[in-house]
């Protein structure tokens, strides 16, 4: 793949959140082929989860969503998701990475996303895109407008309860089948495996429960219990007979129990003719001889060994193999293969003198004569000999023939007895006795009959070869008892004696030899298994050598290797608990019913009476779904696409790019490390992104505020800030920076989704709300929504009765300590990266800081350590959404540069169908309906809506969607345009300005104009602003339907001008933004005009020094300058002034003037990027400033320093004051650096001379980020800081003392809530950053806004933090805001990313909607041309007309609405079409 | 009207040299200290970050004089909590010493309340032993009285 110098032109992005896709997109639209991987199943990170965003309130899924849809259809990003990045190797331009692609287990091809599965699925999970506040189940989609809209199935790995069934039935899904009342489902799974449910289901000691998690909590689910409820519940008949075809080959099978007819079952279903030949004269094995009707009634094996015969087996009983019926005959016979299960019939033992007397009966045989109904002869008072089941069953049944009295001799304890604890208990209950550690050595024998018995007494030694402590005669105890009958029950052994010559080998135990995979034994075609094969076991284990057997004898007959595949059961591993939800509540198992004992004592009635249904129900809900999937195959029932494959596996995929951008994200502090907070112990202490899904109107409640414990409405909340931020104790000292600002918006928020009055406290230490306008938006939640603030860190969070309601409690700044009640307590989480994270950083050789952060350096914000691999985002310090965009651009430059070589080498070029020719035709308007979630269908009667557009005149086809921006719609949109011939579309959903593009593109995929589409925005002016009126809400819908529906009868095709790109720009200010810019572009091949105001490069950097970490400013300064200078792409305009401007994106034209006025020159230019920076604030008295020479600014302090001026650097006592014309009423904005630059300057001092007293007046110390450290370091250092309110400043006053005239500043000590004051040497005040006065000025040139402080304003505050809403236009660096250097060099390279995607295209294209003149009734009057804004209009003074510049038309209408004649129209806007929608409008 | 740079400047740095008060720069005033402090909670004009910001601000003779470092119970509960680690329960036992080493108190004092603090371990011992002895049985623990019948014994 290599391309261009050996360059490939393909960029790896990892992470998709909104840098990720940010990045994914400037590179996608700058001639790169980008792969986008995500770790989980859809793109949209965190913010997707967000309610509203800070500071403009927009719903964030709203703005992001578009964003989404673009990544995920741009034809240039490739979305890798639920994969991970494994290795890189390579180098700069050239790397390889290693992809992990989990399974889906969903094939995405097939996939529509249209949920059918997840509505059959059984198994309900946290949601982890509602922060555990809702379920969703295994197969899931992350959230409703996730991209790519494809299920998931989660699946871990097998649950302890499958894995540790011998038979490996699929416990997990037939418990979660249960629970949700499908019995007949889970009966179906069981029979997967296990032919005989009812059976097992009362007999099986179930070893599963053994390893079921639930006893973390509190005991294991009654798994056996439930299989039995299924059976006894489900009836045969019911469950579909899956047979494969009728094969010719026949299959002989020795025995009848389960082992044998597991495998005739799973034989005949695989379709082979099956033979089951029985010694005994019924079936069942050791089932029907073995076990007492009591636990296992004759008609429940009947009933199950019925329905296994009907499948079309044959069963010889009395027909045992031996010498008149050997192996051969049966080959000769025809059987191709045969399976011998003859099961462990012979009683072991005793080996003790009078074991042949009259009255001693064997356990195994003694059972088998009473299942047989023989006659039997019963002593009085019977010993059992033994501790296993079948010593219990002879027991009980004993007692139940009439027995009066039964006593069971063990020689171990109750410990090691085999027997179930259910059989023993039961067994105790019933009267029987129970005598441990006692042994027989002779049974006493009078006239051949039993009389009684010699016993001794035993203790435990060692343990022996079972691990169990070997029992040891105490020597002299014997004693005698008096019995007159005796049943030994010490184990069974096969009866193997009728292979004698079959050529069958034997293992040296006396069992039959086979493979222990297989089952074959020595001879071809013969397979042997079950007690036989084993020795005594369990029923289950013979069942799951009937199921291996079967596998075995089909491959024989496949004449496929038997082995192949079929390793041996993995090792038991140690549980994997992760994401067990081990801290619900105890609910205990329940307990199965039986008989009452009278009952139990005098008949062989079933003891067990089975679960009820409600009972099962809750059973069953018990489950812990450890496999979260439960493989119950539901979904793959349901999925119509036939898109669901459980058996997918990992995949690696191999990549070649020629750069790595990182945007990996970050996790959320868990504040459950802090006890006293109180998270997880009390459920309305809640984070502040799990307080953001219960604030969206798509999380847990709807968008109603509800606290969690009992769904009321809080009267009040706490906010919590700085919980795992500015916090040593738990390694996380630095800021997360956007908790502030995020808890503020939250706490609006709340208080508008109230539906009762909510007063709200939020407990801070310092409010950090230094970005552009946050400090409004601060002072708005103050005054305007009455947030209440208080300055104090809460200490602990308690419940203090059952209400649910919590008490934090608290020290207020004058050092009173107060408790206050609240309903609800959110905790504002910092951020930290995922140890995932760290160590992926770790293995591709990524530099990490202290705190597992991406490692970056002052003048290079997005490179990691490693060349070629970028970052940006929260992965590199934490950051809001702008910022993350602005990295996320910035990133993409320095990619964009690297590979510039080989740009458009990887690309796709889009190919559209040719628009389909609509001219003539009769409108066919396709109608589509949006429910938005809740947003609108919540309120307006969407589907009423859909059938009313349906009626409309022209209408030719109407639908609803869930949400008509999401992917899946747009295929839905295309498909019914095709279907039903559309020739106009219609989306009645959310607003034209996020959303209108994107479908525009879909039709147009579709073959249509893109002009061929209307919007009613049923969200903003029904759903939300008449959220209270539904009925209203929803005529107000269709009357905007209607008008919609009625222009788009007129509309038309409209052509936009294509207009070929100028590529080159121009950057306005030499400052470190503006040369950034210039450079990135530079180095990237394009040409550049710099314009400077001044005589040389710079800008306000020529004034700092040194950055807070200690880098230097001017060696870095000369060094850009020298390279801005030396480019042979960047022409630099020094004393240059910009005297005009016009033009458009693409082809710019602007009038510089130079040397005073001597020269104009017109330059040409693509695009322009606009960083003319900001300037000092200069105090006009204030503090006296000005007044006294020891009054100083930051900026002056520095250069005193750095010239090293001795009366600064040596003086004894410095006091600075922050805030000095920030954050009040005439710059109601904070300048961000002031209180990073006087900790710089503090600790500078501090450097020079150690004792020097520092003091800082500020108001809040906003050390963002990792600047934290140095405000720390500068508190180590001895600065102290003190706080003054804004509402009493510190006072600066001069005066005389001891012949000296002192510079005074005094102040209120609101720690010691005392007056202070100090004798300063040096005052230095903080001074405000103002924009510069050329702003104004080019504001108006480029049309371009400003903020109300004459910052340049952004097209969107948190997506767009760099464009104009004229395009080609950026803003970069102090013109923007106050910020840092490294940020300005982010910004910057941001602009040129931006600029970037101009610049590398070769014609960009225009608008549509733009005006037209109607030339026959024009009279050249002229109000348009003075009145249009954008100089797009213009009198032909000749042909005394108008005429329209299109590509400058903005589409205003200014012109349209003065022209006195209605000459000038709007495209798309005509006079007839807005005219229609009125009269439409005004008919109802 | 305190004049901060006729205060005893060093006396932070002083403090941080003792042992335990090396972190008492750290300080950020965010007040858990008080808000932890059972003290704060009888005592209203007990304030630990006060005492801390004192010292910071070099008010060396008004904190080694005053009473603030002696009421100090070392339960740790603060410098358990302080996000700073400022250790203060330690910075408390190093005003202490300070106080005696320059006078402000005369070393008995310290003895006495070396016993004070016995015997309130004492006390606390006997009273949960109490409680612990009939945690089985319906608590019916008069803490009220069994610290009344302890105190009694003490001649104060």
């Amino acid at each position: 793949m290599e391309t261009k110098d050996g360059l490939v032109g393909a960029v790896l992005v990892v992470g998709g959140g909104v840098g990720g896709i940010q990045a994914a997109l400037d590179l996608a639209e700058s001639g790169y082929y980008v792969y986008l991987l995500e770790k989980s199943p859809a793109i949209g990170g965190v913010m997707a989860q967000l309610d509203k965003t800070f500071p403009t309130n927009d719903c964030s899924m709203c703005i992001l969503s578009p964003k989404l849809v673009e990544a995920g259809r741009h034809l240039n990003i490739e979305l890798i998701t639920y994969a991970e990045l494994k290795e890189v190797s390579g180098e700069p331009g050239r790397f390889r990475v290693k992809i992990l692609k989990k399974p889906r287990y969903i094939n995405v091809d097939k996939c529509t996303g249209c949920g059918e599965c997840a509505q059959v699925c059984p198994v309900e999970v946290d949601s982890e895109f509602d922060q555990g506040l809702t379920k969703r189940k295994a197969i899931f989609i992350p959230y409703p407008q996730a991209v790519p809209s494809i299920f998931t199935i989660d699946k871990k790995e097998r649950p302890p309860c499958v894995r540790t069934c011998p038979a490996h039935v699929n416990v997990q899904g037939y418990v979660a089948l249960t629970s949700k009342g499908k019995y007949k489902e889970g009966l179906e799974l069981i029979k997967e495996n296990l032919p005989l449910p009812g059976v097992l289901g009362r007999i099986c000691p179930h070893p599963c429960e053994s390893k079921c998690n639930r006893a973390l909590i509190d005991e294991p689910v009654a798994i056996a219990n439930l299989k039995r409820f299924l059976a006894d519940q489900v009836k045969d008949e019911l469950l579909p007979q899956v047979k494969a075809e009728e094969k010719e080959e026949r299959v002989a099978i020795v025995g009848s129990g389960p082992s044998g007819l597991t495998a005739a079952y799973q034989l005949v279903k695989e379709g082979y003719g099956v033979t089951v030949f029985e010694a005994l004269p019924v079936v069942g094995g050791m089932l029907y001889v073995g076990i007492p009707e009591y636990r296992l009634p004759k008609r429940v094996l009947g009933d199950e060994i019925e329905a296994v015969k009907d499948l079309g087996i044959e069963i010889k009983t009395n027909t045992p193999i031996g010498k008149d019926l050997t192996l051969d005959d049966l080959f000769a016979q025809g059987y191709k293969a045969v399976f011998i299960a003859v099961g462990a019939h012979k009683s072991l033992e005793l080996g003790i003198p009078g074991e042949h007397a009259d009255g001693v009966v064997h356990g195994v045989a003694f059972l088998r004569e009473m299942n047989l109904g023989k006659e039997m002869r019963l002593g009085r008072k019977v010993a059992i000999i033994g501790g296993g089941n079948v010593a219990i069953d002879a027991a009980r049944s004993a007692l139940r023939l009439g027995a009066q009295k039964v006593l069971i001799l063990y020689r171990r304890s109750r410990v090691e007895m085999p027997a179930s604890d259910e059989e023993i208990e039961a067994a105790l209950a019933e009267g029987v006795e129970i005598q441990y550690l006692f042994a027989p050595t002779e049974v006493l024998v009078d006239d051949g009959r039993v009389v009684g018995m010699t016993c001794v007494r035993m203790e435990l030694g060692a343990p022996d070869a079972s691990g169990r402590r070997r029992p040891l005669p105490i020597p002299g105890s014997e004693f005698d008892i008096e019995v007159d009958m005796v049943i030994p029950a010490i184990g069974q052994a096969p009866d193997v004696s009728f292979l004698e010559g079959s050529g069958i080998a034997l293992s040296t135990r006396g069992l039959i030899d086979v493979d222990p995979i297989t089952l074959a034994t020595s001879r071809p075609g013969v397979f042997a298994g079950g007690d036989a094969q084993t020795g005594p076991g369990i029923a289950i284990e013979a069942v799951a050598a009937g199921n291996r057997a079967a596998v075995s004898i089909t491959r024989h007959l496949k004449g496929e290797d038997l082995r192949h595949g079929r390793e041996m059961e993995e090792e038991a591993k140690p549980p994997d608990l992760s994401g067990l939800p081990l801290g619900e509540p105890r609910k205990p198992r329940m307990q199965m019913p039986a008989i009452d004992l009278e009952k139990r004592r005098s008949s062989f009635d079933e003891v067990a009476l089975g679960f009820t249904e409600e009972m099962a129900l809750q059973e069953a809900k018990r489950c812990l779904n450890c496999g979260i999937c439960s493989e119950c195959l539901q979904c793959v029932a349901a999925c119509k696409a036939e898109a669901i494959d459980h058996k997918m596996q990992d995949e690696i995929v191999e990549l070649d790019v020629g750069s790595i951008l990182l945007a990996p994200g970050y996790e959320s502090f868990d504040p459950s490390v802090q006890y006293e907070l109180g998270y997880r112990r009390f459920p309305n202490v809640v984070t502040s992104l799990e307080f953001e899904r219960i604030l969206s109107a798509s999380g847990p409640f709807q968008g109603t505020l509800l606290r969690p414990s009992d769904l009321t409405p809080p009267h009040n909340i706490a906010f919590i800030q700085c919980v795992g931020s500015r916090d040593e104790k738990h390694n996380r000292p630095y800021c997360s920076s956007v908790c502030c600002t995020y808890a503020i918006k939250e706490a609006i928020i709340a208080k508008e989704h109230s539906t009762i009055p909510l007063d709200i406290t939020l407990f801070f230490m310092d409010l950090r709300t230094y970005g552009k306008d946050f400090d409004r938006y601060y002072d708005r939640a103050k005054d305007r929504s009455g947030v209440n603030f208080v300055r104090a860190k809460v200490y602990s969070i308690d419940a203090v009765d059952g209400t649910g309601n919590l008490v934090v409690k608290l020290a207020t700044e004058d050092g009173r300590v107060m408790e206050e009640s609240f309903s609800m307590v959110v905790l504002s989480v910092g951020f930290q990266p995922s140890a995932e994270l760290m160590r992926l950083a770790k293995k591709i050789g990524i530099q990490l800081n202290p705190y597992g952060f991406c490692q970056t350096k002052p003048f290079s914000p997005v490179e990691t350590s490693k060349p070629g691999i970028f970052v940006c985002g929260a992965f590199s310090a934490p950051k809001d959404i702008p910022e993350t965009v602005m990295q996320a651009s910035g990133a993409a430059a320095s990619v964009s540069t690297l590979l510039a070589p080989a740009r458009n080498t990887l690309i796709r070029e889009k190919k559209y169908p040719p628009e389909k020719d609509v001219a003539g035709e009769q409108p066919r308007i396709g109608v589509f309906v949006c429910h938005c979630g809740i947003n609108i269908g919540g309120v307006v009667n969407v589907p009423e809506v859909r059938d009313y557009a349906a009626t409309l005149p022209n209408v030719a086809f109407a639908d609803a969607n869930l949400y008509t921006c999401s992917q899946d719609t747009q295929e839905k949109i295309k498909a019914a345009i095709e279907e039903h011939n559309l020739n106009r579309v219609v989306v009645a959903s959310c607003s034209p300005r996020t959303h209108e593009p994107l479908f525009q593109e879909t039709i147009r995929e579709a073959g249509l104009n893109k002009h061929l589409f209307e919007m009613a925005n049923i969200r903003d002016q029904c759903s939300w602003v008449h959220m209270n009126e539904p009925e209203k809400a929803t005529q107000k819908a269709k009357d905007l339907v209607r008008m919609a529906v009625a222009k788009a009868r007129l509309i038309e095709p409209l052509r936009p001008l294509s207009l070929p790109v100028n590529h080159s720009a121009l950057v306005i200010g030499g400052g470190i933004a503006g040369m950034t810019s210039a450079l990135t572009l530079a180095d990237q091949g394009f040409e550049v005009h710099l314009i400077e105001r001044n005589g040389e490069l710079g800008g306000v950097a020529r004034k700092i020094h040194y950055t807070v970490d200690g880098a230097d400013v001017q060696a870095y300064l000369t060094d850009l300058v020298r390279k801005v200078k030396e480019h042979p792409q960047i022409s630099v305009y020094y004393n240059t002034w910009i005297v005009d401007a016009y033009g458009y994106m693409g082809n710019f034209t602007t009038d510089i003037m130079r040397y005073r006025g001597r020269v104009i020159e017109k330059i040409n230019h693509g695009v322009t990027i606009i960083a003319t920076g900001a300037q000092e604030y200069k105090p006009d008295g204030e503090y006296l400033y000005g007044r006294d020479p020891r009054v100083l600014t930051q900026l002056e302090l520095e250069e005193e320093i750095s010239r090293g001026n001795p009366d600064t650097i040596g003086c004894d006592n410095l006091v600075m004051i922050q805030c000095v014309g920030s954050r009040n009423g005439k710059r109601p904005y904070c300048s961000r650096v002031c209180c990073n630059q006087a900790i710089k300057n503090a600790l500078k001092l501090k450097e020079i001379k150690p004792d020097m007293n520092i003091y800082i007046l500020y108001r809040d110390m906003r050390t963002y980020g990792f600047y934290e450290e140095h405000y720390q370091e500068a508190r180590r250092k001895g600065v102290i800081f003190l706080r003054y309110d804004p509402e009493d400043k510190p006072e600066v006053s001069q005066m005389r003392k001891d012949g000296q005239y002192l510079l005074r500043v005094g102040g209120r000590d609101l720690v010691l809530g005392e007056e202070v004051s100090i004798e300063a040497d040096i005052l230095v005040l903080s001074v405000a950053m103002e924009p510069s006065p050329e702003a104004a000025e080019l504001a108006t040139l480029y049309k371009v806004p400003q903020n109300e402080d004459g910052f340049f304003l952004e097209a969107h505050v948190k997506l767009r933090p760099v464009d104009f809403a004229t395009d080609g236009i950026f803003v970069c660096g102090l013109a923007h805001a106050p910020k840092s250097i490294d940020e300005s060099i982010a910004q910057a390279k941001a602009a040129a990313s931006r600029a970037t995607t101009i610049l590398a295209k070769d014609y960009v294209i225009g608008e549509g909607i733009v005006a037209s003149v109607n030339e026959n009734i024009c009279s050249a009057c002229g109000i348009c041309e003075a009145l249009c804004p954008y100089g797009a209009i213009t009198i032909n003074r000749e042909r005394k007309v108008a005429e329209v510049n299109e590509t400058l038309c903005k589409g205003c209408g200014t012109c349209c609405a003065a022209c006195p004649s209605g000459a000038a129209q709007q495209r798309g806007f005509r006079t007839d079409q807005v005219s229609a929608m009125i009269r439409t409008a005004l008919e109802a | 009207m305190i004049v901060l740079n006729e205060q005893d400047t060093k006396f932070k740095y002083e403090v941080s040299e003792e042992p335990g008060g090396e972190n008492i720069k750290l300080c950020f005033a965010c007040g858990l200290c008080t808000a932890s402090c059972p003290v704060a909670d009888i005592d209203p004009e007990y304030n630990p970050r006060k005492i801390i910001h004192m010292v910071l601000l070099g008010m060396r003779k008004e904190v080694l004089s005053s009473d603030f470092p002696w009421l100090c119970t070392q339960c740790y509960t603060c410098q358990a909590h302080c996000p700073q680690n400022v250790k203060f329960s330690d910075v408390m036992k190093a005003l202490r010493s300070m106080a005696v080493r320059e006078g402000y108190v005369h070393p008995s004092f310290v003895e006495q309340i070396k016993q004070i603090d016995a015997f309130s371990q004492r006390l606390r011992h006997q009273m949960v032993s109490s409680i612990l002895a009939q945690k089985s049985e319906e608590m019916k623990v008069d803490l009220a009285k069994l610290a009344e019948e302890a105190l009694g014994k003490v001649k104060v």
